[in-house]
């Protein structure tokens, strides 16, 4: 089994501030790290690979910071990481990124699963898995809770399969897939891994590669600022309604609070 | 298990100044910090003294994410309904090179872990060292969550309450007259509004201490710092006379001597109101401070670690000039300088690793601890924090003082108020005991 893991960088979502007068997040200078879903995408790797042995390699785009965050992916237990840093790739949209991604997938060749994130913490548009299959005429599956490989036999020679359990929220979806596949997946998934301190020091021995735009046979027409269709016109935070009423007496106050949320709907008697 | 040639634990100003110097040199070097972040964990007041250390970092200040160059020195005495202030505007202040700059650790140690990382430095976060390995009496690594890594040295880079240094023996029992705590909080404003505020240009910023009666007769003081689009502003309490004053439990929210109490009542003086007018608070924080001095000092050096920064007890509290940073930062220089050499010589024994003490020692940072070696106990005297800040206040006021009827002769009222306050035996002591400092 060998198995790509498609991993962003997102901004420490914790640190994001809201500036109070305009509404704007305060997003510069912010550290940067994988968020849960990846995280739990390369769990369901190394946990996969643990069991049906094969390869797990972490494939991310990003900022040169990379260098750094990769390391984490390793120390979980990816055995190699392949980056894509090039300022070409900057202010994608979706599909600039799927266009990258896809063109990284076809270089590394062989593969029997490609993992990754539903979505990714940062943006949360989902559109990254439906894609990246496209462009590599693969079958996928998002929104992906548990996962489950299935080695079978069919006239002599051993097929995979994969079986995931998808969310839908108000109902569950069982899905069998053939291999190789793409396959999104939820937090739900798993409780990924923290790796070791010496995991850590282990993992700057791994192999690192960072690919650029000929590597991957990508050209400024196909991705970056200028080939996105995407316009974000606005991003703020919502709108609070505080309502700031403040209630001096104790068991006056509890019965207010109370009554408020009862109506609110948020209690139900 | 895995092996490197140095292990630092920490990854603030002095841990991060050894590393870099250690990673530039081709040395393996790993930084734990348990934080985050570097400087996640990390408080200060807010000002970086760059003259004593640019000759033992050059190269690295042009681009350091500093905020603000300080230009104004302002000291305020204050008694409970007045106050008095020194302001210190100077050209010499206004000329490169820049004596100091306010900072905030939340940027300024990223930006400083990611030059130790860009030299080779492995600076990891999110990650406790628990416990200090030890072989024979020697140290020869560290543990993290049961994880062994063993070093050739380790530097003891984690902070004013260092455990390593407590584990390895080389303090002695710790005593809370050595220790200062220190509340701040960051409001933010716009950078605008500071330089009308402060009175400043582009970049240019404002570093102002207060002593007096806002510590509540508690030995300590005020701060205030202008960032960027921010103000640093923070107490610091001896945490021996917190303890006589409000009892063991620090944060008792009743305690009118809560250092969260005390800087609420600092943060409303009229001093203070219309500096921080319509500024956000975005961050409180607080941290403990070393204050003992040169007397508290604990060994530098075993077989096989060093300490630097806060876990050496490397601060210097003149009153009127704080310091700590610059000291932290020069010691983790010499501190990789002497690793360096032990290194060379493949030694990294107690009497190898003993010419770290020889580089501080010829160093200011041991000079200035030594010179200074008295302020602790001068400072610790009530009298500067209630009569004298009162009694100064008191007179100028009257002095200044225009109302209804006659004014008395103004040495007079000079005359009454020293016989009243300075007439005393306490007076000489106290000037006696300023002599040493």
């Amino acid at each position: 089994m060998n198995i790509i893991v498609c991993m962003k960088q997102v901004i420490d979502l914790e640190q994001i501030r809201i500036k109070p007068n305009t509404r704007e997040p305060v997003t510069k200078g912010l550290p940067l790290l994988f968020g849960d879903f990846e995280k739990c995408a390369l769990e369901e790797a190394v946990r996969i690979q643990e069991k049906h042995g094969g390869k797990v390699t972490a494939l991310a785009v990003g900022s040169p910071k990379l260098k750094d965050t990769i390391k984490e992916a390793l120390a979980i237990g990816a055995d190699e990481a392949i980056i894509l840093t090039d300022p070409m790739f900057n202010d994608s949209d979706a599909m600039g990124s799927a266009r990258v991604i896809a063109k990284a997938i076809h270089k590394i060749g062989e593969y029997d699963l490609i993992l990754l994130g539903d979505s990714s913490a940062d943006e949360y548009s989902g559109e990254i898995p439906p894609r990246i299959a496209e462009l590599l005429d693969l079958p996928q599956v998002g929104f992906a809770r548990e996962l489950e490989i299935l080695e079978g036999n069919d006239q002599g020679t051993n097929t995979k399969t994969i079986r995931a359990v998808r969310d839908l929220e108000d109902a569950l979806e069982v899905v069998e897939l053939d291999l190789p596949a793409v396959v999104g997946v939820t937090s739900e998934l798993n409780t990924p891994r923290l790796a070791p301190l010496s995991a850590i020091l282990k993992a700057g021995r791994k192999p690192l590669n960072e690919w650029g735009p000929e590597d991957i046979g990508i050209t400024a027409d196909e991705v970056g600022a200028n080939a996105s269709v995407v316009e974000v016109l606005s991003n703020l935070a919502p709108v609070q309604d505080r309502k700031e009423i403040i209630y001096e007496d104790v068991e006056e106050g509890v019965a207010e609070v109370v009554k408020a949320l009862l109506q609110e709907g948020v209690l139900t008697q | 298990m895995e092996k490197v040639e140095f292990v630092v634990v920490g990854a603030g100003l002095s841990g991060l100044a050894t590393a870099l110097v250690l990673a530039e040199a081709g040395a393996e070097v790993l930084v734990v910090e348990r934080g985050d972040y570097p400087g996640s964990k990390n408080v200060t007041g807010g000002r970086l003294y760059l003259g004593p250390v640019r000759s033992y970092l050059p190269d690295l200040w042009e681009e350091a994410p500093l905020e603000r160059r300080v230009v104004k020195e302002r000291l305020t005495m204050m008694a409970p309904g007045s106050s008095i202030t020194a302001e210190l505007s100077s050209e010499r202040f206004r000329n490169p090179p820049f004596p100091s700059y306010t900072l905030l650790h939340a940027t300024f140690d990223r930006w400083f872990a990611d030059q130790a990382s860009a030299r080779g430095a492995m600076v990891i976060s999110g990650y406790k060292v628990d416990d200090v390995l030890q072989k024979d009496g020697k140290v020869i690594g560290i543990v993290s969550s049961g994880d062994e890594i063993h070093a050739d040295a380790v530097v003891a880079a984690d902070g004013a309450l260092s455990f390593m240094a407590e584990k390895t023996g080389l303090l002695k029992p710790r005593a809370a007259k050595n220790y200062a705590v220190a509340a701040k909080e960051i409001i933010e404003l716009p950078p605008h509004v500071i330089e009308d505020r402060f009175g400043v240009e582009n970049d240019e910023g404002t570093a102002q201490l207060f002593f007096g009666s806002l510590t509540a007769g508690i030995h300590g003081g005020g701060f205030l710092y202008t960032n960027q689009a921010s103000l640093s502003l923070g107490l610091v309490l001896a945490i021996q006379d917190l303890m006589d004053k409000s009892g063991p439990n620090l944060s008792n929210e009743e305690s009118a001597f809560s250092p969260h109490n005390l800087l609420e009542a600092f943060k409303d003086r009229s001093e203070i109101r219309p500096l921080i007018a319509d500024g956000h608070s975005v961050e409180y924080s607080a941290h403990i401070i070393p204050e003992g001095g040169f007397r508290a000092l604990p060994r530098l050096f075993t077989d096989g670690m060093l300490i630097v920064g806060d876990a050496a007890g490397f601060t210097l509290n003149l009153g009127v000039t704080v310091r700590g940073m610059d000291l932290a930062l020069v010691s983790g220089v010499l501190a990789a300088r002497a690793l360096l050499r032990a290194r060379e010589r493949a030694d990294f024994s107690s009497a190898s690793l003993s010419y770290y003490e020889t580089l501080i020692k010829e160093s200011f940072i041991w000079e200035d601890l030594k010179t200074f070696q008295h302020m602790p106990d001068f400072l610790s005297n009530p009298r500067i924090y209630e009569r004298y800040p009162s009694m100064a206040c008191d007179l100028l006021e009257q002095i200044l003082w225009v109302g209804e009827g006659t004014k008395e002769k103004l040495s007079t009222t000079i005359l009454r108020t020293v016989r009243q306050n300075l007439f005393r035996i306490s007076v000489l002591r106290d000037l006696f005991t300023m002599r040493k400092i």
